[in-house]
């Protein structure tokens, strides 16, 4: 019996071993296989999906677009994404799917903020493989700057302090803050609050809190009124800021609603009919409607070829601009194309234009790339920009 | 006070659902002794159902009526192929199967109909301003309509001989067995019926609400604190609960905080319950040991 124990533990130790020697060791490669293996993670079953296809779609029509026009160098990229489901453990098992069986040399265009966060050990600390551009995101992940995590999405405090700006530039001197009870909307909504008093130290603002998920906004909206603001900024998904700007016009709330960019969504628009006009919310990018522009028209074109059941869309156009900006950061390495010289090269990046998103810019303390958006105002049904990319620093 | 009118008449009027969608669990449950956690799902895939209708020409009565037949003869499906084969006494078992018939239907609402939201038209416009508070036609609409729906179904269960077979079935299934009456027989039209409230609470809140995958689950949830607070055996209890959580809720969120809106419900109607452990209209029953 203790023979049988102690065969079964060497055995054990020697799979173990074994294991660990295959788990990724940061020396990914593109190599000799003629291609460059790039990965990611995304949210295709279960309730965020509907986003999360959108998300891998646009990244895939910008890798299709250049592997039809020969590639980086030659070699073709070989764009692989896993359905995580949204689940931080499944977002692991992806991950080691990823970088220990497909050898990927970077993930780009992953979905997801506490998803991809959970996979951070062992992809950026143990395989010291780069993430890059990931469709969220957090000011955590940037301050202080991680190595291999570069970012190009706008983070929600800067959202916060844009809406903040905008309110107060518009004249308001009372703001009222509707936003759901959990921490991750409280964080974004104190910052509208310190943004706005840090642009006029006079303003009076006020924080209505709401219970996630509620669906009779009456209560909430009589407190707003009772309130008398001049603005109201609604840190609420969908249906819930759909929901506030129905009974705010049935109930005669005339303060201008802003929202952040999550609420820049043609859903909004559906829910909220016609109590949506007017409403002003910020986009991280150019609008995916706005088909006279050339960069758009070509993001259009793009995904019509590579995903032709696709309608174009704020996820897609992100995630398409975010994977061109990772192609030129390719096109300026010189040598080998390996995880290291993915880090180097985007770290040291700068200016790069894609047409859609805001010039980024990266160096060896700053690996988030903007914080820059652009302002909508929904009119005649429809979202329309109020001018380029602008940041709340005003720079 | 324009407050407390605005939160009290809105309060009523999601009440209204949660009664609804109360008393069609309760009516499943004293046919059956099944609880029904697809019910908010299923309500959800008849109302994209009746989206589609709508989308066909079919006018808001129309797209009504697939919704409710839709989930009526799921109701059907479901008790038929799923539950009746598990036989009497799996209580625990058929709850969970009903929970992953849940699961199941979500995401097949998500394969058809894509995630994004969806809009069903009201059966009426307008609104009326009651003390400097407009409240929406279609709000009252679902009042009136719950209202008729608590009486039609007591009068059915207490004044017509299949809601008698019914009561009979709810007592014991071998005695009414062995007085001639077909318990899957009452059992379909049971659930027929139940869920067939379930889509009319899902049409009354919907054109509000929007049409969204999972969208009735807060809903459902509140439904259930509101027959736990009515009686689970009594069909006025379903409604006159589900009409009292909704005040509560909206009372809470209002004065006491948002974000203990759902203590304060439930602390409440735990309260009730400590008192009166039937709820406010069940009865109390006893068993010989």
């Amino acid at each position: 019996m203790k023979r049988l124990f102690v065969g079964t533990m060497c055995a054990g130790a020697v799979l173990a071993l074994a294991a660990c020697g295959s788990s990724g060791s940061g020396s990914a490669s593109s190599g000799s296989s003629g291609t460059i293996a790039i990965g990611a993670w995304s949210p295709l079953s279960g309730p965020i999906a509907p986003s999360g296809t959108q998300v891998t779609a646009g990244a895939k029509a910008a890798f299709d677009e250049v592997n039809a026009a020969g590639g980086i160098n030659g070699k073709k990229i070989e764009y692989t994404t896993l359905d995580n489901a949204f689940d931080a453990q499944q977002t692991i098992q992806t991950a080691r799917k990823l970088v220990g069986e497909k050898k990927v040399v970077a993930i780009v265009g992953a979905d997801g903020t506490a998803a991809t966060a959970a996979a951070f050990p062992y992809v950026l600390k143990q395989s010291k493989v780069p993430i890059l551009f990931t469709y969220g995101g957090s000011s955590t992940w940037y301050d202080p700057p991680q190595a291999g995590l570069f970012g190009a999405q706008t983070l929600y405090e800067n959202q916060a302090a844009a809406l903040a700006g905008w309110a107060v530039s518009s004249g308001a001197k009372h703001i009222v803050v509707v936003h759901d009870d959990p921490a991750a909307f409280l964080n974004v909504a104190n910052h509208v609050v310190s943004a706005a008093k840090e642009k006029d130290p006079a303003i009076q603002t006020d924080l209505v809190p709401v219970k996630l998920n509620t669906t009779d906004y009456s209560p909430v909206v009589a407190q707003v009124k009772a309130k008398s603001p001049d603005a109201v900024v609604l840190i609420l998904p969908v249906p819930e800021a759909a929901a506030y700007l129905k009974q705010a016009k049935l109930q005669g709330v005339t303060a201008q609603p802003y929202g952040y960019a999550p609420d820049a969504d043609p859903g909004l628009l559906k829910l909220a009919g016609d109590a949506a006009e007017g409403f002003r919310t910020l986009s991280l990018t150019k609008l995916p409607t706005d088909t006279a522009d050339p960069a758009v028209a070509g993001y259009v074109a793009a995904l019509k070829k590579s995903a032709p059941d696709q309608v174009p869309s704020f996820y897609s156009i992100y995630s398409y601009a975010a994977a061109k900006a990772f192609i030129k950061i390719l096109q300026g390495i010189k040598g080998d194309i390996t995880a290291a010289s993915i880090s180097q090269a985007a770290e040291s990046a700068s200016g790069i234009d894609t047409g859609l998103l805001p010039p980024l810019s990266f160096s060896a303390d700053k690996h988030l790339g903007t914080d820059q958006v652009i302002r909508l105002t929904v009119t005649g049904g429809a979202f329309a920009a109020q001018g380029g990319f602008t940041s709340p620093t005003g720079s | 006070m324009r407050e407390f009118v605005l939160s009290t008449l809105s309060g009523i009027a999601s009440g209204a659902v949660y009664g609804l969608m109360g008393l069609g669990l309760v009516i499943i449950y004293r046919a059956t002794d099944v609880v029904n956690f697809a019910l908010a799902s299923m309500a959800t895939t008849a109302m994209l159902v009746g989206t589609t209708a709508v989308g066909w020409g079919w006018g808001v009565l129309g797209g009504l009526a697939a919704a409710v037949l839709v989930c009526s003869v799921g109701g059907v499906a479901v008790r038929e192929v799923l539950i009746r084969p598990l036989g009497s006494g799996q209580l625990f078992t058929a709850l969970v199967v009903t929970m992953g018939v849940a699961l199941i239907l979500d995401d097949v609402q998500l394969h058809v109909w894509g995630g994004q939201p969806r809009t069903f038209p009201p059966l009426v416009g307008g609104e009326v301003h009651i003390a400097g508070a407009a409240i929406q036609n279609q709000q009252l609409l679902t009042v009136a309509v719950a209202g008729v729906a608590m009486l039609a179904v007591g009068y059915l269960f207490t004044r017509t001989p299949l809601g008698a077979a019914m009561r009979a079935v709810a007592e014991s299934h071998p005695t009414a067995q062995l007085l001639g009456i077909n318990p899957h027989r009452i059992a379909r039209l049971a659930w027929a019926l139940g869920m067939g409230l379930a889509a009319v609470a899902a049409g009354m809140f919907t054109p509000i609400s929007g049409v969204t995958i999972g969208g009735l689950q807060g809903s459902l949830f509140f439904a259930f604190t509101g027959i736990f607070l009515g009686g689970l055996t009594s069909m006025t209890g379903a409604v006159v609960g589900g009409l009292a959580i909704g005040v509560l809720a909206n009372w809470a969120a209002a004065y006491v905080s948002a974000s203990f809106r759902d203590t304060v419900v439930f602390a409440i109607a735990v309260a009730v319950l400590l008192l009166r452990p039937q709820g406010l209209f069940g009865k109390q029953t006893f068993e010989r040991v």
